[in-house]
């Protein structure tokens, strides 16, 4: 048995992150960014999703708002519709989206490579032309407004402070299943697939069959984050679900770093600070600014920020420590 | 004889008009080392992806220990214990030496997303007997001090003996090796020609595909000989050298 090194600094850098994370919403520290979070949380849950499924497994979806939609809707039609406890609601909403994924998977990893792509992006098209045009379930283009929120017995998350706590209570648990997985038996055949199917198969990984699984827990994953969606902002309608938003899932996948999990965190909050914050300073021009650091991130860090920060802490540390032994 | 470990009968395999591979009778002794020769297109590697399934047979039978394995997706005969190297490596470059060899005991591992997910014993018990095993398997081929690296950077004569090493972590019956001697130089064949043997004496079956002939010679107990899909003769390596079929698959006939 080989001694892994077991390594403190994982717990000095995360336990500091925690408190900060939990310190946030308060008025006196950072309390102006809550809702601002409350988005990244819910942005990372779908990008930890496609990490999986592009970063580490290899297959492309640009079709990831199709399941977040999914998940949305459902949520919003059975809790305001029909008046279905909304925790009962997002349990439905995330079974009926992942046996959605499964239906689909089958046929559509019968395609590789660009074929994928296309396929997934005709998925998130057509979701987003039934979310427009299902006028009596989801509201049309304007959507459906109303939607109850979330409650635990007689608390209702009904502030964005509580609110804060229960999407990022969700996030992390999302982070550190991901996470496991990734370790596991069940992440090393996603690897194997990734580096080469016929090896896989060799060496007994049921390929399509691992492909729709993960396929189904990154539309899980989507769903759940469509549910606290649609019960955080009370109101949902298309234009959050269209084209633009599977892009951007794969744009804060490749800016955190595709085969990091914990990367999603910061290419969903670069991304979403950079489009609601600063580029906002560049009026009409914000999408080129936006190119441009993509491209900067891509030739400069092109495993992504989560890597390439913490290859560049490594060296710092590395260094620092060799001047400790030279004086 | 005893029954055979694998065996053939009217194997044939055509892409669309060309027939690769044409009515192969074969008999695979357990605990041998045999090996398939043969001209460039004589249809060995095609061979090696119907045993291994990676295509199904146009017409013909494959039986491994008896049991009828045509209709056995590729994937499940790694767990009836078939496992095979390719010509072309194809280590998992995304993962370190150890982890490709751990990736090797799949299908001897059984715990799931579920239990990975929630870290629940049964994953944390299992995987420590994989990174166990797989530690067992890589000092087999003596890669042991290299277990932290990235794959791909090791030199080829070591990937080739990663690949042997996660196919071993399978714990085949029968191991199929298409061309592991190819790109090595003599020490380094030197060395597979050893690890091989010792691979037989852990009871594992070897069946393998080279162009290497003093490796083969000096290797192979039982050597099978293909020219243009078709089986030309099969014999033991001392006999198989005189045979007149065999040198005129490889020379050219003379011409009177």
């Amino acid at each position: 048995m080989i001694a892994r090194a077991k390594s403190k600094w994982p717990y000095l850098v995360a336990t500091p992150l925690l408190v900060f994370l939990i310190l946030i919403p308060f008025d006196w520290f950072l309390g102006q960014y809550t809702s601002l979070m409350i988005f990244i949380g819910i942005h990372t849950m779908v990008t930890v999703g496609l990490c999986l499924l592009l970063g580490y497994t290899g297959q492309v979806s640009l079709g990831q708002a199709a399941f977040y939609g999914t998940g949305a809707y459902i949520s919003a039609i059975l809790s305001k519709t029909y008046g279905v406890d909304p925790w009962l609601a997002m349990a439905i909403a995330a079974t009926a989206t992942g046996a959605f994924a499964y239906v689909i998977g089958y046929p559509i990893f019968r395609l590789k490579g660009n074929y994928l792509a296309m396929a997934t992006l005709g998925l998130g098209i057509i979701m987003y032309i039934l979310f427009n045009q299902l006028g009596q379930f989801t509201g049309g283009p304007d959507g459906m407004s109303g939607i109850p929120y979330l409650s635990v017995g007689g608390f209702a998350f009904d502030t964005a402070f509580k609110r804060y706590f229960l999407v990022w209570f969700f996030c992390l648990a999302v982070l550190l299943v991901s996470q496991n997985i990734v370790r596991s038996r069940a992440g090393r055949a996603l690897r194997a697939i990734h580096g080469s199917e016929a090896a896989a198969e060799s060496i007994g990984v049921n390929v399509d069959q691992f492909k729709v699984k993960i396929l189904v827990l990154s539309a899980v994953y989507a769903s759940l984050a469509g549910s606290l969606f649609a019960h955080h902002m009370t109101h949902v309608s298309p234009s959050s679900f269209d084209f633009i938003a599977s892009v951007k899932v794969v744009v804060m996948a490749v800016i955190g770093g595709l085969a990091s999990v914990w990367g999603a965190i910061f290419g969903a909050a670069s991304t979403r600070i950079l489009s609601d914050e600063l580029l906002l300073t560049f009026g009409e021009w914000d999408i080129v600014a936006y190119g441009a650091i993509l491209m900067l991130v891509m030739i400069f860090l092109p495993q992504g920020l989560f890597v390439g920060l913490k290859n560049l802490f490594q060296q710092l540390r590395l260094r620092y420590q060799r001047r400790g032994a030279e004086a | 004889m005893s029954e055979p470990i694998l065996e053939t009968r009217g194997l044939s395999k055509a892409f669309g008009g060309l027939v690769a591979l044409d009515k192969v009778d074969l008999a695979i002794e357990e605990g041998k080392i045999s090996a398939i020769i043969g001209p460039n297109g004589a249809g060995k590697t095609t061979l090696f992806n119907l045993i291994t399934g990676v295509y199904p047979a146009s017409s013909g039978e494959i039986r491994f220990r008896g049991k009828p394995l045509n209709n056995t997706p590729a994937y499940k005969r790694a767990a009836l214990g078939i496992v095979r190297t390719f010509q072309n490596i194809l280590l998992f470059g995304n993962m370190t030496v150890l982890e490709n060899v751990m990736s090797g005991r799949h299908p001897r591992s059984r715990y799931g997303f579920l239990e990975a997910a929630l870290r629940l014993p049964k994953a944390h018990r299992e995987e420590e007997s994989i990174s166990l095993n797989a530690m067992k398997y890589l000092n087999l081929v003596g890669l042991g001090a290299y277990a932290e690296q990235n794959a791909l950077s090791l030199p080829l004569g070591q990937q080739k003996l990663l690949a042997i090493a996660r196919a071993m972590a399978t714990e085949p019956q029968l191991l199929l090796l298409d061309e592991p001697g190819s790109g090595l130089n003599i020490l380094e064949k030197r060395e597979l020609s050893d690890l091989i043997r010792r691979i037989q004496e852990i009871g594992t079956t070897v069946l393998l595909v080279e162009h290497d002939m003093p490796l083969v010679m000096g290797l192979a107990e039982w050597v099978i000989v293909l020219d243009s899909g078709q089986k030309i003769a099969e014999d033991t390596a001392a006999q198989i050298q005189k045979d007149q079929r065999v040198i005129s698959a490889y020379l050219g006939e003379e011409v009177e």
